[in-house]
């Protein structure tokens, strides 16, 4: 028996979604653990430890520090200043990176994808709950292999990605030739730039986004589900991503 | 060194703080709004750290700047991206006109007041600057600039004051145009000038409090010049205890005063209080009836009654017995079992006194206020879902506001805004809840939050519902620090509100501490790490500490230790704080040093306040010194029972007839019912709100077409359904029910009417009912206008208290929890008038229910064309207390009309009375036992359940239609009044769709079941609403244009 492929969940500081995030890692057969910043931290858990153990790092939704100081901000900086781990190195070394929604604005600001790029408050101002529907941007990312137009529901205030210098060419130009805008909105739900929900690295392996992938694992928690109670009791589109990341560590 | 930094948008980007102050302005003071052309909103921090310049800069820089959005001022410290001038002058000049007259509006909270942006500031500081010892003190605030031709010093003044702050938690200074082109505020000197300062340091003094030999007039002074709310038999009660003999000797053994301190004082009135107490609930009440009921409602309610919470609350559950009740009224929450493996809990709370004052502050306390409650539930359990509701004035009430009342419109942005960040924060879903408009919630807005939660039956193999504490237990505080915050929230909220009211009760909330504790509180309970514990809400350590020592039998705890906000704290203060955030636990001895360590690793900080003991008091010390010695039985049950008298006189309404045209004024007069604020979409509150956290959710609050197209369109759904374990299909359903313009009628009406509608709400979506086993229980929660000042307001307690004893008798259906708030009336002015405003009488029933498979959940909307619509159960509706009537009656008031000249519209044939929908609990259970699942077999076939309410069945069945954008075809029964079975309401009835080729086996069932029901028509493709009625010798219809529906209905650009 090979040892079981592993995904590591950070929770604490007002991280709200390491349970679900979990299960649906759970679903498509990685042992998840959820375990809190302090604790990795107080062992100075080091990159070494993280790439030994784990094939999955996720950082699930919720409201870390509140979003005080802009979202994701106070938990980029304790895990950059914390933790000192080169997310970069992990990928490099076949981990997978996924960054939902708060986990996502955390990845940003720790400059996964560069400095030129951020994400800032919704345009209309204000917290929105509601499922899109989301189309791949690129054809890069790991996490989306074989992803046509799914729906996920958004919860967010802070979800507008921009770039620098109102998205001059120079800029954006780097983010297309590597296929970095992966996913898009069809309907963009809150001025993003080029209507974008998510973002992953050069690499295709650190993958961050907006929507909540691990909300739609199963049928039943789709809006419209009652208009198809045949496909109560089957999986969400949301699971795909999941499977995705399990296929391309376990290599099969 | 000193720093002020400030955040501000770069031009470019819009503003959407800046942009959501414009649109609060635009709400309060319209003209104003007009002469401002420009605004932009800065973040401002001012810190202190001990730390050279050099590693200051990049610490400042790497937390505050995100240069792709922001600029960030910091006088001459960083060089600004923003341009030469390094401050607003930049700003200023991307102004599209700068003609105008600039203005700047500085905020920063008052001392002492909670700051968590401050708090984050710091805490990042501590991240960035780790282990340098910098000592880092940060405070947060903001700096709005305006520009406008017009723009006078007056008009910013009165956006200070009105609409940038509350000044009860802020201050504010205005910035003229000069100082804000000058760079002289970022100067070290000026920064440590504004350095938010702790409050003036308080006296530890403990007072004695001379009651000896006052006379009935002194002791009512006394209690309300301390805010205390004690009633005279009260202070007496508490007098003529400190006169025993033992209890005297036992004092001065202690070295305390003979008579009571100060502090006793408070910890009396805080447990006393109505709030905390419920004497109303609980008094004997006298009370006689005048007339009958001309409806012929149960009439001749007992003469005397002996706490109506014994008879007919706690004692109606005792009659109805249900094995998976497993813990009722005496805990924080009811407790109900769902499985063999889990228990669930609810409760639900009311925040109305601080939310009148502050409605942010005080709907976000009510909100992690009752998740503590959960929380603090048995031995602890996970809050899973929360519901609110909200009782306000009509958003676009005109007519002149009371001193000191806030808009409607400012009330009801401000709760919102409270429960999205108290929700969302908290990771809990928003599911349920509910709007209702009345003027007579100008007064006193009722704030209703309510939360589940879920917890295993057994954990450490003893039982979630024990509650058990043993002696030397140890007595901990957990979570957020003590602070003035809050003094006085108890007995405040049981008082009258009044434009002296205290400012001090106001608390503002602090999700994410709540969050680290509670994740902390939950982990701690799966390693065993305490025995019991309850949360510091009311009345703070007093109640908490007063409560759980009876578990026990006494408790000493010493304040001095525990940790505090700022020094300077008084001893009564640190005993009586409501400050937010806090657990109180009984740990034990050999747990204490584990309960400690993983608290450290948390960031949760705790306070070892001393022990529990089995001495029969609770005893309170501050460093050592005795400040309170009090009797727990004394506490607990020494207060004296009130006397109540109620009345209740029984009045006929019989509002004069109109003669309309159904077929001209009905499609009209349904438009007008579709846009009212009671009825239309909620939708841009809903979507505020996280209502899928925690991935449960399968009912949700909306369902939507065409997700995520131009086309998508959501209509409303009648509860909710959450899927709390991810390994089974279990479901629980989450509805409620509230109809406060019933209580014009008749309270027992008003409050049958709650039950029904939560019933039905739930099993719409699927809940389970029928059999003892079946598990569904009800939450009570009354908001009443003083019974004391109004017999019949007393009265009309009685008459709900009966009604809703007897729905809940009929059903079946257990309430386990309950909570009521007494004084909701406003005494002040309005344009220098004396005026009362008091609350309709009010009762929420919150019901929740289990669902045996989730995948069998239902929701409200037509599933297609050709669907057969039925009306399934009962049709005896009535104009009478409709939403018809109430639009009809305000129609008449803004005409200056009176009451008695209502009038209720008939088809001009008809000439029978009016009549008032009246419950059948026969009918209803046959109803409720085929939908419930426990008769009959085909209810599956159903493809669409919504529940009849406000509005009627036309409105229920557009709102069924809506979300599809299809249309459809309903027959009103020949020779029916089509006005009354149109709008009228009443009980027990709901809208549902099935595919034709389903119709026989249910009509069958239906028949065999004696279910009523009403084969209505169908629903058909093309998007227009047809109704076809007959009055007369012909057969007559009318049809409207679905699109005009769904705009009435939606009434885009009306919400904020």
């Amino acid at each position: 028996m090979s040892s079981p492929l592993r995904a590591l969940v950070i929770t604490g500081d007002g991280i709200n979604c390491e349970t679900e995030t979990a299960e649906a890692l759970r679903l498509v057969g990685f042992e998840a653990e959820i375990r809190h910043l302090n604790d990795m931290i107080a062992e100075s858990m080091t990159l070494d430890h993280l790439s030994s153990r784990y094939s999955v790092l996720a950082l699930p939704g919720g409201f870390s520090f509140a979003d005080d100081l802009s979202s994701g901000k106070l938990l980029a900086l304790k895990i950059q200043h914390g933790l000192r781990w080169d997310l970069a190195a992990f990928a490099a070394r076949g981990g997978l990176v996924l960054g939902v929604c708060n986990g996502f604005q955390a990845l940003i600001r720790l400059g996964i994808f560069g400095k030129s790029v951020t994400i800032t408050n919704n345009e209309q101002g204000k917290f929105v709950n509601k499922w899109v529907r989301v189309v791949r941007g690129s054809d890069s990312c790991v996490w989306l292999k074989r992803m046509g137009t799914i729906d996920l529901p958004i919860r967010h205030g802070e979800g507008r990605i921009l770039f620098q210098g109102s998205h001059s060419a120079e800029v954006v130009s780097k983010f297309e030739r590597y296929g970095m805008m992966c996913l898009k909105y069809e309907q963009n739900p809150n001025g993003s730039a080029f209507g974008l929900a998510g973002l992953c690295d050069s690499t295709g392996r650190i993958f961050g986004l907006m929507p909540h992938p691990e909300a739609f694992v199963r049928w039943t928690s789709h809006p419209e589900w009652t208009y198809q109670p045949d496909r109560a009791g089957g999986p969400g589109d949301g699971l795909l991503m999941f499977q995705n990341a399990f296929q391309e560590v376990s290599g099969k | 060194m000193f720093v002020r930094v400030e955040v501000a948008r770069r031009p470019e980007f819009n503003d959407p703080e800046a942009d959501r102050i414009l649109r609060r302005i635009e709400m309060a003071h319209p003209k104003i709004r007009r002469a401002i052309r420009w605004a932009r909103m800065l973040q401002v921090y001012w810190l202190e750290v001990q730390a050279p310049r050099e590693q200051v800069i990049p610490a400042v820089s790497a937390i505050f700047h995100d240069p792709v959005v922001n600029w960030l001022f910091t006088g001459d410290l960083i060089p600004s991206t923003a341009g030469s001038h390094g401050g607003l002058l930049d700003l200023f000049e991307s102004a599209p006109q700068r003609s105008g007259n600039f203005w700047g509006i500085e905020r920063r909270f008052r001392p002492g007041v909670t700051d968590n942006v401050g708090r984050s500031a710091r805490e990042a500081l501590d991240i960035v600057l780790a282990g340098k010892n910098t000592h880092p003190r940060a405070s947060s605030g903001c700096l709005l600039v305006l520009e406008g031709v017009d723009l006078k010093e007056s008009d910013v003044t009165l956006l200070a004051k009105d609409v940038l702050s509350n000044e009860l938690i802020h201050s504010w200074t205005l910035v003229p145009a000069v100082e804000l082109r000058s760079n002289e505020r970022f100067q070290p000197d000026h920064v440590r000038f504004g350095f938010s300062r702790s409050p003036m340091k308080g006296s530890d003094r403990v007072h004695e409090v001379a009651l000896d030999g006052l006379n009935d007039q002194a002791l009512t002074d006394m209690s309300r010049e301390a805010l205390w709310a004690l009633s005279l038999d009260e202070m007496k009660a508490i007098r003529k205890h400190f006169q025993d003999n033992r209890v005297k000797s036992l004092r001065t053994d202690r070295d305390l005063p003979i008579q009571p301190t100060d502090v006793e004082m408070e910890v009396f009135a805080q447990t006393w209080s109505e709030h905390c107490k419920h004497k109303i609930f609980n008094a004997t009440i006298h009370y006689r009836e005048i007339g009958e009921s001309p409806w012929g409602v149960r009439s001749s309610l007992p003469e005397r009654v002996d706490s109506l919470f014994k008879t007919t609350i706690a004692g109606t559950t005792a009659e109805i017995q249900r094995p998976w009740l497993l813990s009722v009224f005496k805990d924080n929450a009811g407790i109900v079992a769902l499985d063999e493996e889990d228990a669930i809990c609810i409760k639900v709370e009311t925040h109305n006194s601080p939310s009148a004052l502050d409605p942010y502050g005080g709907a976000l306390t009510g909100i992690v206020g009752v998740n503590r409650d959960i929380l603090g539930c048995g031995r602890g359990a996970k809050p899973i879902f929360n519901t609110d509701v909200f009782c306000v004035a009509k958003p676009d009430y005109l007519a002149p506001l009371p001193d000191r009342i806030l808009h409607p419109r400012r009330i009801l942005d401000g709760v919102r805004k409270g429960v999205e960040d108290g929700g969302n924060q908290s990771g809990i879903p928003t599911v349920n809840g509910a709007l209702v408009f009345d003027d007579r919630f100008l007064g006193k807005p009722l704030i209703y939050c309510g939360t589940g939660g879920i917890m295993p039956r057994m954990s450490g193999g003893i039982p979630c519902q024990t509650k058990e504490i043993r002696p030397s237990d140890r007595v901990f505080m957990v979570g957020g620090r003590i602070g003035k915050d809050g003094i006085h929230g108890a007995t405040f909220s049981s008082l009258a509100l009044q434009e002296s009211s205290p400012t001090s009760a106001v608390q503002l909330g602090d999700p994410i501490t709540q969050k680290r504790m509670s994740d902390f509180i939950l982990e701690a309970r799966d390693l065993g790490l305490y025995r019991t514990l309850t949360d510091n809400g009311a009345g703070g350590l007093s109640s908490s500490v007063g409560e759980l020592a009876t578990l026990s039998g006494g408790a000493k705890i010493d304040v001095g230790l525990a940790k505090t906000k700022y020094p300077g704290l008084r001893p009564y203060e640190l005993v009586i704080s409501e400050s937010q955030e806090r657990m109180t636990v009984a740990v034990p001895p050999e747990k204490r040093d584990a309960f400690k360590v993983l608290a450290q690793r948390r960031g949760v900080e705790v306070s070892d306040l001393g022990e529990f003991n089995t001495s029969g008091f609770f005893e309170i010390l501050y460093n050592g010194k005795a400040l309170a010695l009090i009797d727990l039985k004394f506490l607990h049950h020494g207060g004296p029972t009130l006397e109540i008298e109620a009345s209740w006189t029984h009045e006929n309404q019989t509002p004069g007839k109109i003669e309309w045209d159904f077929s001209i004024d009905g499609p009209k007069r349904l438009l007008e019912l579709l846009e009212r604020p009671n009825i239309a979409s909620k939708e841009w509150l809903i979507r505020q709100y996280d209502h899928e956290v925690q991935g449960m959710s399968v009912i949700k609050p909306l369902h939507t077409r065409m997700v995520g197209t131009p086309s998508e369109f959501s209509g409303p759904n009648d509860a909710a359904v959450l899927k709390p374990k991810p390994n089974k299909n279990i479901g629980i359903a989450v509805g409620c029910g509230i109809n406060p313009k019933l209580s014009d009628l008749d309270p027992y009406l008003m409050a049958q009417s709650a039950v029904d509608e939560s019933v039905r709400n739930i099993l719409a979506v699927g809940a389970e009912y029928g059999t003892a086993e079946s598990m569904l229980a009800l939450v009570d929660n009354f908001c009443w206008p003083d019974p004391l000042v109004d017999t019949e307001k007393a009265g009309a307690l009685v008459r709900a208290c009966f009604g809703l004893r007897d729905a809940c008798l009929e059903l079946g259906a257990p309430l386990i929890s309950g909570k009521d708030s007494m004084k909701n009336d406003y005494v002040g002015k309005r344009e220098g008038k004396e005026i009362r405003i008091s609350v309709p009488p009010t009762l929420l029933v919150t019901a929740m229910g289990r669902v045996k498979d989730i995948r069998k959940a239902r929701t409200a909307d037509f599933k297609g064309d050709g669907q057969s619509i039925y009306l399934l159960g009962g049709r005896q509706f009535g104009l009478l207390g409709s939403e018809m009537h109430a639009m009809l009656m305000e129609r008449i008031r803004e005409k200056g009309g009176s009451q008695n000249s209502a009038v209720l519209p008939t088809s001009n044939l008809l000439t029978k009375e009016h009549r008032l929908g009246l419950p059948d609990w026969r009918v209803a259970q046959r109803i409720y036992r085929w939908l419930g699942g426990s008769l009959g077999e085909h209810q599956e076939r159903l493809s669409s359940v919504h529940d009849v309410s406000e509005g009627g069945v036309l409105v229920a069945v557009v709102e069924s239609i809506l979300g599809r954008g299809l249309g459809g075809l309903i027959q009103v029964p020949r020779y029916e009044d089509p006005w009354e079975f149109c709008f009228g309401e009443g009980f027990h009835s709901f809208v549902v769709s099935c595919s034709p080729a389903h119709t026989q086996f249910l009509e069958a069932e239906w028949k065999n079941y004696e279910v009523p029901f009403l084969a209505m028509g169908h629903v058909q493709k093309a998007p227009r609403l047809e109704v076809q009625f007959q009055t007369g010798v012909k057969p007559e219809s009318w049809s409207l244009d679905m699109d005009l529906c769904r705009k009435a209905w939606s009434r885009e650009g009306y919400w904020e």
